[in-house]
């Protein structure tokens, strides 16, 4: 059992950039827009801002407000997928004998946004980037509580796009794109804890994401991962610091 | 501007994906990168590359030749014009 600080989280997707946005919307879902509207990131300079896919829009969405006054903090970059609409295109030029750009070669790398991060933040603490298929978001938060064992703050960012229509049938997406990012401290925020637990059949049809944010926006007591296979995980409140 | 300056900004504009960026806002003579306009190491690939497919234009990498030619936009332009008269 690993326990933690949350001192704070922000979430984006299409039309969900606030908590009560969120909250309103798990509680009556309605298709999202696959496509982000233009974040804005006035943060970063415009001649970083065009090495940003919608991707890195994303993510950099979600983790630039809550990393404000913040000068060093490592971090976990989480995505299952990574860039896939970039990787496609840069596989169909090599297909097409088309010579490949130097720059989307260099933005399709797994830790592409942890290096954009990196650069408009002047910020050259540890990045760690992972992938997953289940279980992205409790393996994500057990790296990033991990490296809290040697830092203070550690930022935790899972973010994802729809996958482009060719791999749709191999694997599992949202539909949307989406970037979580939250702030584990070893002192500051509401006590959590992660264990795990023997994986549970029949969880409910939701994606890891909604579970995590209906945990995160107080619908849910806990969130439970891993359905039938493998280990399985659950991160839920401290019910009473006091005990601590 | 020359025709040839002008074509050369909205080739850098073009593959550089610099958007909010006039092709009467890049000086011939300032410096591409770093000071100047401020583009980088993978800016400098980018346009080898564009030079490449545009006017059939191969440079080595990293001679000091090729700096030269990627000083400004007046370089690029005399390097297009010298490749064109061969």
């Amino acid at each position: 059992m690993l326990s933690f600080k949350l001192q704070s989280w922000n979430a984006v997707a299409p039309g969900l950039e606030s908590e009560s946005q969120w909250r309103v919307w798990l509680q009556q879902p309605f298709p999202l827009s696959s496509e982000l509207h233009k974040v804005s990131l006035t943060q970063i300079s415009p001649i970083l801002r065009r090495r940003f896919t919608e991707l890195g829009r994303c993510a950099a969405g979600a983790a630039l407000p809550l990393l404000e006054g913040i000068d060093a903090i490592p971090g976990v970059f989480a995505s299952r997928h990574g860039d896939t609409p970039l990787t496609l295109s840069l596989l169909e030029g090599i297909a097409d004998d088309q010579p490949m750009s130097p720059t989307g070669f260099s933005l399709a790398v797994h830790n592409a946004v942890a290096g954009l991060l990196s650069i408009a933040r002047k910020d050259v603490s540890a990045a760690t980037s992972i992938a997953a298929s289940e279980n992205l978001m409790p393996l994500a938060l057990l790296e990033a509580v991990t490296q809290l064992q040697e830092r203070e703050q550690v930022l935790c960012l899972i973010y994802d796009v729809p996958l482009p229509e060719l791999y749709r049938p191999y694997a599992e997406s949202e539909s949307y794109p989406f970037a979580l990012a939250m702030l584990l401290s070893r002192s500051e925020g509401s006590d959590m804890v992660l264990e795990q637990i023997s994986p549970r059949r029949g969880l409910p049809g939701e994606s890891e994401l909604l579970r995590l944010m209906r945990f995160l926006c107080d619908l849910d007591a806990s969130a439970d991962f891993g359905s039938g296979s493998g280990v399985g995980w659950s991160l839920r409140r401290t019910v009473d610091a006091g005990e601590n | 501007m020359s025709n040839l300056q002008l074509e050369v900004k909205q080739m850098i504009i073009d593959a550089l994906d610099l958007e909010d960026i006039e092709a009467s806002e890049i000086d011939d003579n300032e410096p591409l990168f770093v000071d100047g306009l401020g583009l980088d190491s993978i800016d400098a690939l980018e346009i080898g590359l564009a030079l490449q497919k545009r006017y059939g234009i191969k440079l080595k990498a990293d001679s000091d030749e090729t700096r030269k030619h990627f000083a400004s936009v007046n370089a690029l332009a005399a390097l297009i014009q010298s490749q064109a008269e061969q």
